[in-house]
């Protein structure tokens, strides 16, 4: 008892050391981006660590010449119409495997499961052609049709149904509920906190897509903000002004979510080990 | 009413083999059920992975060009030849190594010391560290590259700003230096991980059972002693877990930043194998041999998973 609680005093400093130094290493860029765009252009040369008036330009200059309304309603959309379909889709799959034993039910299982190990840049020849051919080349259908399932998505609800009170499920049963009035009037109610932290999580993976945009979409006006922001740099890459308050813009619905949603964000990328 | 009972027993006759055949309705509904809740995730599931996958093998075995009207010509095995000769590939293999062993200080050595220096601490500050050192993972990767460009920027980054006045170097350009560009993506990524992984540590740490660490106090155990024969041990499944991630997803977490952050004319310098693959593919439409190094790459990450979890059944005896 005592060498437990005296020895990892002592380290306990070490600990809060480092865990400040880390810290600091997360805040200061995130710091230099707001400051950076919020500081007038005058101030760029005298490098100081606060600015010495703040202003809006940069803000007024990026939302000039990029289409960013449109670039974030398209976001905006492409997110949302992603995560309510794999959460629709994980929520039916999960309670099939959680509920029944049937026949290939470990085939299919092992299918979705083997998905995991199968990289974009695997199938993303064929996807893009596919894509090309039903003409979704810069629609949002071809930002939104390849992601419609996540298999993650589908384990997590899985778990959480099988690890469900059988007794509430058969007593709705008794009652004569069939097994989709059991799936909304029973299971959906009682798993309301585990899919409002799932469809936080994937509503996050999906409007910070990088890759599968970046293939499908090459106009403005059919693209979404990251793509949008990747363009304004490759344009205007010394105006640093406008670029941070375009990358600011671009992470400011994230990081709102993020403070409101905060631990149940945190818990869930946790669980999910990054995907 | 002698008249009526017949007709009574009819209707009842009809009813029950009516209600026979509801019951068999019902009972091979029940048995496609299943079936049916899992169609439209199996058949999405089929269309973008599996469909691809059996797809892309074919191209591996034939020239195209990715234009519709062109004519996909068979070649056998030339692709796959060409794939293991070419020095873009073996470029891009070489910095995909490089990539992944220089993320693993970022992901796995500074989170597992971090996660054991401050195991036990309890404080209400622990919340507040948590937030912000789990923020980087939430916010979007170009936006990350864009916001490194810039405070590393050679001339106007406050970096360079800084060391000068600290140390009088000469300005550091850290993305223009074919010799800086590695090790700079690999800092911006790694910059990312570092407090996701320490969670992913600090939560399987918090999952150990006192009574160990007790049980080896008593036994007049150092404190390096513990973190040696009890905290490392338990968390050796996490540390499995994490460079699993780490070897199978670097070349996806540094995409982003190389593919935004390097000119046309260093891009040989900064490939990894998926820029590699999106290159031969989108760039210079060489559908062939980007779909056979999309094959070999897949087998081979697919070994090295299987390798994996293999070692990760070895040590599940370790509870947690």
């Amino acid at each position: 008892m005592i060498g437990v609680k005296n020895k990892p005093t002592a380290s306990n400093v070490v600990g809060h050391a480092m865990l400040t130094g880390l810290c600091f290493l997360v805040v200061f860029p995130l710091y230099w981006m707001v400051v950076t765009s919020l500081r007038p252009q005058e101030d760029f040369f005298k490098v100081s660590l606060f600015p010495s008036s703040l202003t809006l330009e940069h803000y007024i200059y990026a939302l000039s010449n990029l289409p960013l309304s449109n670039l974030f309603l398209n976001t905006a959309a492409m997110a949302m119409a992603r995560t309510a379909s794999q959460i629709l889709m994980a929520l039916f799959a999960g309670y099939a495997f959680a509920r029944w034993e049937f026949m290939g039910k470990r085939v299919l299982f092992a299918l979705f499961t083997f998905t995991w190990l199968v990289p974009q840049q695997v199938t993303m020849i064929p996807n893009y052609v596919l894509v090309s051919q039903l003409g979704w080349l810069n629609n949002l259908a071809g930002l939104i049709v390849p992601s419609m399932v996540s298999t993650f998505a589908i384990f997590l609800l899985f778990q959480q149904i099988k690890s469900f009170p059988q007794d509430l499920i058969d007593a709705a049963r008794v009652d004569g509920g069939t097994s989709w009035m059991i799936l909304w009037r029973v299971v959906v109610p009682n798993l309301r906190a585990v899919i409002a932290s799932l469809a936080i999580l994937q509503f996050i993976s999906a409007w910070n897509d990088y890759f599968w945009p970046l293939l499908v979409s090459n106009r403005m006006e059919t693209g979404v903000l990251q793509l949008g922001l990747q363009a304004f740099f490759t344009q205007e890459g010394n105006l640093w002004g406008p670029m941070m308050a375009a990358a600011t813009l671009t992470a400011l619905p994230i990081f709102i979510v993020y403070i409101v949603f905060q631990r149940q964000v945190i818990d869930s990328f946790v669980k999910s080990g990054l995907r | 009413m002698e008249q009526e009972l017949p007709l009574v027993s009819n209707l009842d006759r009809v009813a029950s083999v009516r209600a026979v055949q509801r019951t068999r309705f019902n009972l091979s509904l029940e048995r496609v059920q299943p079936y049916l809740y899992l169609l439209p995730a199996f058949a999405l599931v089929f269309i973008w992975v599996y469909r691809p996958l059996i797809e892309i093998i074919g191209l591996s075995f034939s020239q195209w060009n990715l234009l519709p009207t062109a004519p996909k010509v068979p070649v056998g095995w030339a692709n796959y030849q060409q794939v293991l000769v070419l020095p873009e590939i073996q470029r891009a293999l070489i910095n995909t190594v490089a990539y992944t062993v220089g993320l693993l200080p970022f992901s796995l050595i500074l989170p597992v010391i971090i996660a054991i220096f401050t195991y036990g601490i309890r404080s209400k500050m622990g919340g507040i560290y948590r937030a912000i050192i789990f923020t980087p993972m939430i916010i979007a990767p170009v936006v990350v590259t864009v916001l490194w460009r810039w405070i590393l920027d050679p001339y106007t980054g406050v970096l360079n700003a800084g060391l000068q006045t600290m140390f009088r170097v000469r300005p550091i350009n850290f993305m223009g230096d074919p010799a800086l560009m590695i090790p700079t993506i690999t800092f911006i990524t790694g910059w990312g991980l570092v407090g996701f992984c320490t969670l992913i540590f600090s939560s399987s740490l918090a999952g150990i059972d006192r009574s160990y660490l007790e049980a080896a106090a008593i036994d007049g155990a150092s404190y390096w002693q513990t973190v040696r024969y009890i905290m490392l041990p338990l968390l050796s499944p996490s540390i499995l877990f994490v460079t699993l991630l780490t070897v199978l997803f670097s070349s996806q977490w540094t995409f982003v930043h190389i593919n935004v952050l390097t000119i046309s004319s260093l891009r040989a310098t900064t490939s990894n194998i998926y820029t590699v693959l999106y290159d031969f593919g989108f760039r210079s439409f060489n559908i062939g041999v980007s779909s056979a190094a999309a094959v070999l790459m897949f087998i081979g990450f697919g070994a090295i998973a299987i390798v994996f979890m293999w070692l990760q059944n070895r040590f599940s005896f370790y509870d947690s």
